[in-house]
């Protein structure tokens, strides 16, 4: 009978680990939880000082707050070779998209670099090789540190260092409204997902 | 005097393997395969060790006093709650978000730095209890799911965990399916003795 007691028990226990690690069954890995959690909690994102292609500097939460758009927001640094390029040509299909559905004035995309070296000019080079349109399409780097560490992680992004001063990083499109709420974290391969959640967000407010 | 010279060794492993694991923890867990492989494995030996060291006292007890002890341990008979709980915690090692959380989490953290060791010495203490059937048992479904496991992450085309590169998650694949044949070969060879 003890002996069936401590079965029980280490059956709880074990079982009752897997299930606090894997959020309730739900996620196997870090991403899956960080998208799993955003869409069942959206986050009020921190502000942050933030530099544009126009080399000014601005409060990202009073520049998302006056804009009045929902945006969608990926993560990149300039000098990427892989991963940013599959997430700069989602993202130009986007602004394609944004553009003929007419939904210039509800939508808007921006890119933030998580890569100190990026500044003003790393940003218009980067702009122009992606054919931006700065109506619909912008581009900032954070300026400090400590900020800039707080926003990714709010975001859920973890950025490791690689071989040849490249990093490696987590990608996917995140719907964030004027408010300053990260809403929704989409898959890559779902460009159409991002931007019908941030259709309904805009709609939302009207 | 030789009774009292294996727990010393037993028990400077366990302190070794348990300095080694919280001393070096940065470069342990700047990689994968070193993260799951070495600093986990670790964990749980300098608990198994230290459980080892503590052993030939416990029986000295149970022999000269009472059979107290053998019936504070009666809860785990033939170590199959201990080996149970054991197998778990061991799958819960190989989910990418653990390992991930483990950096970040601090109650992800306490789990491996208290739990691991705390079912090292578990371990320990049912496989002594165990029959070989048993101890098979675990053993063989130990190993599948690490070879598995290991094939998943080198068969995934993506990254499982955000904190590691992807050519570090195809090390820790490989690591896993090595884990896979070196624990049973490892077991026959120990055993080679018993069987002739």
């Amino acid at each position: 009978m003890r002996w069936f007691l401590t079965l029980v028990l280490a059956l709880t226990a074990g079982v009752g680990a897997l299930y606090g690690l894997t959020d309730g069954f739900t996620a196997l890995t870090a991403e899956s939880a960080r998208r799993l959690d955003v869409s069942r909690q959206p986050r009020a994102i921190h502000d942050a000082v933030a530099v544009n292609d126009q080399e000014g500097t601005f409060s990202l939460r009073s520049e998302l707050q006056a804009d009045g758009r929902v945006a969608i927001v990926n993560f990149f640094y300039s000098r990427c070779i892989s991963l940013c390029l599959a997430q700069g040509f989602v993202t130009q299909r986007l602004q394609e998209a944004i553009e003929a559905d007419g939904l210039n004035s509800s939508v808007r995309l921006i890119s933030i670099s998580f890569d100190p070296r990026d500044h003003g000019a790393d940003l218009t080079r980067y702009a122009t090789n992606m054919n931006a349109h700065p109506a619909a399409w912008q581009f900032w780097a954070l300026e400090q540190p400590r900020q800039r560490k707080a926003l990714l992680n709010q975001f859920g992004i973890t950025v490791v260092r690689a071989a040849f001063g490249d990093f490696e990083h987590n990608a996917a499109l995140h719907v964030v409204t004027p408010g300053g709420r990260l809403a929704r974290i989409v898959d890559l391969d779902e460009p159409g997902l991002a931007l019908q959640v941030a259709k309904n967000l805009s709609r939302g407010r009207q | 005097m030789i009774r009292y010279r294996a727990p010393f060794i037993f028990g400077a492993m366990a302190v070794l393997f348990m300095v080694v694991a919280l001393g070096a923890y940065k470069p342990l867990t700047a990689l994968m395969s070193l993260h799951m492989l070495v600093q986990v494995p670790l964990l749980i030996l300098a608990g198994l060790f230290a459980e080892r060291a503590a052993e030939p006292r416990l029986t000295l007890s149970a022999y000269e006093a009472t059979t107290s002890q053998r019936r504070s341990w009666s809860c785990n008979e033939y170590g199959v709650p201990g080996l149970l709980l054991v197998s778990l915690v061991g799958a819960a090692w190989m989910i990418p978000k653990t390992l991930d959380d483990a950096l970040v989490d601090w109650r992800v953290a306490v789990f491996k730095y208290v739990g691991l060791p705390v079912c090292g010495w578990i371990l320990g203490a049912s496989v002594r209890r165990a029959p070989a059937v048993i101890k098979l048992f675990f053993l063989g479904n130990f190993c599948w799911m690490s070879a598995i496991v290991g094939m998943i992450y080198l068969d995934h085309p993506q990254r499982l965990c955000n904190a590691y590169l992807l050519s570090d998650q195809e090390w820790a694949g490989h690591g896993l399916i090595a884990l896979a044949l070196a624990l049973p070969l490892g077991w026959v060879v120990a055993k080679r003795g018993a069987l002739n």
